[in-house]
């Protein structure tokens, strides 16, 4: 089924075919004749990557399986290019552990959580799905994940080395990891460097607040050649586009850390997404969203700046944008952005746990996460592969790295999607699709019904 | 003579239910149902489709009434809570608002579908030259996947799209079709009507082509005008039609998805256009309250149940099968 806006993640490293293909010709794995598979060097950059996490103990890294042979199934929602990218993924783990047979399946994001729930009702789930950093506690907490924590102690597996905020959204209330993640995307501010140069104006950088925002925003608004051509677009379906970081910026929050307290209903939280509201109404420097979407107005080449996510970067070259990053323009509260990994998780009921797990640790090792950090779509979570490839692979990617050291994790907690749809239902119809109420009146009207869905 | 006793007389009219069904029953004459003997066979032919609705139909309807008296969450094993979940429905304003909208549009979809397609089907009953192209032209929407078609519905009602382009022709400022809370679900019906045509088209095309011309001629005689044909003739013998596919079309609108899950979700403009059906799908699979959702499908179930038995109920008063 079609489904726009969840893209996203469910677009995250789909969409890209040719870049992937003119990316990642350089550094691909290849897999090796030899007994022993090895990885053929990088070309750019990742040589002191594998030399980098030097680890006693060979159960630590990838290719050591001494388990049982199996066949496990891996599922991941996206399209047939992620499936493509997936599957090569897939092809390399498997010459580094010939014994263990992995089937890749895929679905789109809506008929993905469809299949995984009926399947996982019926005990017949896949051994190893994809997981997204919201929803992990919904099946967490329903025990329906393999407790990875014993076979992280067993293997002396370092989870230092996976980026601190992604290992976090997946550490349960128990302390334990039910899974692991897999990539990040994180959130700045893209910019079109020609409309900038067109206009002699200096292209955005840290020092940069939501005045400033507004203000260049509005000198880029203009007509060219009968069409207009936006200061700013972003998506404002999805708090993780921007909202979010608006509201943090401000100083308020969505939910507290117990994740029972509701905070969005303060008036800082409501500066936030009021400030949003202006850039579409007031300083009318940004297209009036519309359901169905506009289309990315700045990949078309038709809005100046763009507050989104890194998963945007291959469409975004294949689109031919001559594009830089900055980080997210400041708020009153200082600066902020949004961080959500997607974890790969192990079916409690798996009949191959070791060789699940072995997949799992494999994934966020250094070979397996330089080719997720050739895809460009998301950011590798393995640190040394962040900072060494990705970081470097593209004009931008630093700053996308660096925006993990303020990052806030994507809220995520049990019954996360019932509360965000009636939280996003209200923020929709009244204050981005419409303005017919301030951001503080729609959010005090949706209160009550986001408490009562946080007591559940 | 009126047109009415004239109906009831003609065994020719039962031609006028069209197709080979008809043809079948006048071999048989008197017999509305099969003879003695050949219920074996029907039985036999029909036992796929019998196997597949006991196995996949009634097994799980029968299931979720009992989960409708239950908290499942499809994962852990459901909690016994009465009729809690009915009670909580009647309170919960997403689901009352999913029922208006489900009525709404009933309401206006079924009538505004079988009136449109009604002239569509005559004004395509006609020997012109490249009828059969035009009629497969009006038979297109019918084999196009839904989401093709929300997609394409989807650029003509964008801001920039073509409904607002040929607005502005005419003066009139641009609308958000889909966007403004007030505007996206009579958008969706139109297009959801337009969907649905050719498959109403094409029944009251064939009603209408078995009709026999001796009755036109008959009342022209009368001194019959265009209208009185049309009122006298052609609405009396196409009721059977119309019946059928009324109680089609109402069925259909009480359980409308495809273009509310498509039109709807990206981007939904807050909830205004959610129905019933949308309702379940959302509670059961998104959030986890399959209890819930299966309680909602019995509500819905009872409201067509309640509406069906109307329905048919009415057939003597207006529907002319002889």
């Amino acid at each position: 089924m079609f489904r726009v806006s969840r893209v996203k993640r469910a677009m995250s490293l789909a969409a890209i075919a040719t870049v992937f293909a003119a990316g990642c010709g350089s550094t691909a794995v290849t897999p090796s004749p030899s007994p022993t598979p090895v990885l053929t060097a990088p070309a750019t950059g990742a040589s002191q990557v594998a030399a980098a996490s030097p680890t006693l103990n060979p159960a630590a890294s990838c290719g050591h399986y001494t388990g049982p042979a199996a066949t496990i199934s891996y599922a991941i929602w996206g399209d047939t290019t992620e499936l493509a990218n997936q599957q090569k993924i897939v092809d390399a783990f498997m010459s580094m552990n010939p014994t263990i047979k992995v089937n890749v399946t895929v679905a789109d994001w809506d008929t993905y959580w469809d299949k995984l729930q009926t399947s996982l009702a019926g005990g017949n789930a896949p051994d190893v799905f994809l997981m997204d950093g919201p929803l992990y506690p919904d099946y967490q907490t329903r025990n329906q994940l393999l407790d990875l924590t014993p076979l992280i102690t067993r293997d002396g597996f370092d989870t230092s080395q996976l980026a601190n905020l992604g290992v976090q959204d997946f550490t349960a209330s128990d302390g334990h990891l039910y899974g692991l993640p897999r990539d990040l995307s994180t959130i700045a501010l893209f910019y079109n460097k020609k409309m900038f140069d067109a206009a002699g104006i200096s292209y955005p950088d840290a020092t940069w607040n939501w005045d400033k925002l507004a203000q260049v925003a509005g000198q880029l608004t203009k007509q060219v050649n009968g069409q207009t051509q936006w200061g700013f677009y972003t998506e404002t379906t999805d708090m993780e586009n921007y909202w979010s970081e608006l509201v943090w910026q401000a100083g308020g929050d969505i939910v507290g850390a117990d994740k029972k307290t509701l905070l969005i209903d303060s008036d800082k939280a409501a500066q936030g997404i009021q400030f949003l509201q202006d850039l579409i109404y007031k300083d009318k420097v940004m297209a009036q969203p519309t359901p169905g979407g506009t289309g990315d107005l700045f990949e078309n080449g038709q809005a100046a700046m763009e507050a989104d996510g890194s998963w945007l970067v291959p469409s975004h070259i294949a689109a031919g944008i001559d594009f830089g990053v900055a980080p997210l323009p400041s708020g009153p509260a200082g600066q902020a952005t949004s961080v959500n990994p997607s974890g790969v998780v192990v079916y409690k009921g798996t009949k191959s746990p070791d060789a699940a797990w072995e997949f799992v640790k494999c994934y966020t090792g250094p070979q397996m996460q330089q080719m997720v950090a050739n895809l460009k779509a998301s950011m590798p979570v393995n640190k040394d592969v962040l900072a060494n490839v990705y970081a470097k692979s593209f004009d931008g990617a630093q700053t996308f790295a660096d925006a993990l050291a303020y990052a806030h994790l994507k809220p995520s907690f049990r019954g996360y999607n019932e509360f965000t749809t009636a939280l996003q239902d209200e923020l929709d119809s009244n204050v981005f699709n419409d303005n017919s109420k301030t951001a503080k009146a729609a959010l005090d009207e949706v209160a009550p019904q986001l408490t009562k869905l946080l007591g559940q | 003579m009126s047109i009415f006793s004239l109906a009831r007389t003609g065994s020719v009219l039962r031609r006028a239910r069209g197709g080979a069904s008809a043809s079948a029953l006048e071999r048989t004459g008197r017999h509305r149902g099969p003879r003695d003997g050949e219920w074996r066979w029907a039985l036999l032919f029909l036992a796929p489709t019998l196997i597949g609705l006991a196995v996949l139909s009634a097994g799980p309807i029968i299931a979720t009434l009992g989960l409708s008296l239950t908290s499942w969450d499809m994962l852990e094993p459901p909690t016994f809570v009465g009729i809690d979940n009915y009670t909580n429905l009647l309170g919960d304003a997403r689901f009352l608002t999913a029922l208006r909208n489900t009525f709404f549009y009933t309401a206006v979809s079924v009538p505004l579908g079988l009136i449109l397609a009604l002239g569509l089907a005559m004004a395509v009953n006609q020997r012109i030259r490249g009828i059969s192209w035009i009629r497969t032209m009006y038979f297109l929407p019918l084999v196009t996947s839904s989401t093709a078609i929300a997609i394409v519905w989807l650029w003509m009602y964008s801001p920039t799209g073509l409904f607002n382009n040929l607005g502005s022709v005419f003066g009139m400022s641009p609308q958000r079709w889909i966007a403004n809370p007030t505007l996206a679900l009579p958008s969706i019906i139109v297009m959801s009507t337009w969907q649905g045509l050719p498959a109403n088209v094409i029944i009251f095309l064939a009603g209408l082509q078995g009709i026999p011309s001796e009755y036109y001629d008959a009342v022209s005689v009368d001194g019959a005008g265009r209208f009185a044909r049309f009122r006298y003739v052609t609405v009396p013998l196409l009721t059977p039609s119309i019946f059928f596919t009324g109680i089609l079309a109402l069925i259909g609108a009480f359980q409308v998805f495809d273009q509310i899950y498509v039109m709807a979700n990206p981007g939904k403009p807050g909830g205004a256009t959610i129905t019933l059906v949308y309702f379940i799908y959302e509670t059961g699979f998104r959030n986890f309250h399959m209890g819930l959702a299966s309680a909602a499908s019995w509500i819905l179930f009872l409201i067509v149940a309640v509406f069906t038995i109307i329905y048919f109920r009415t057939q003597n008063r207006w529907v002319h099968y002889q």
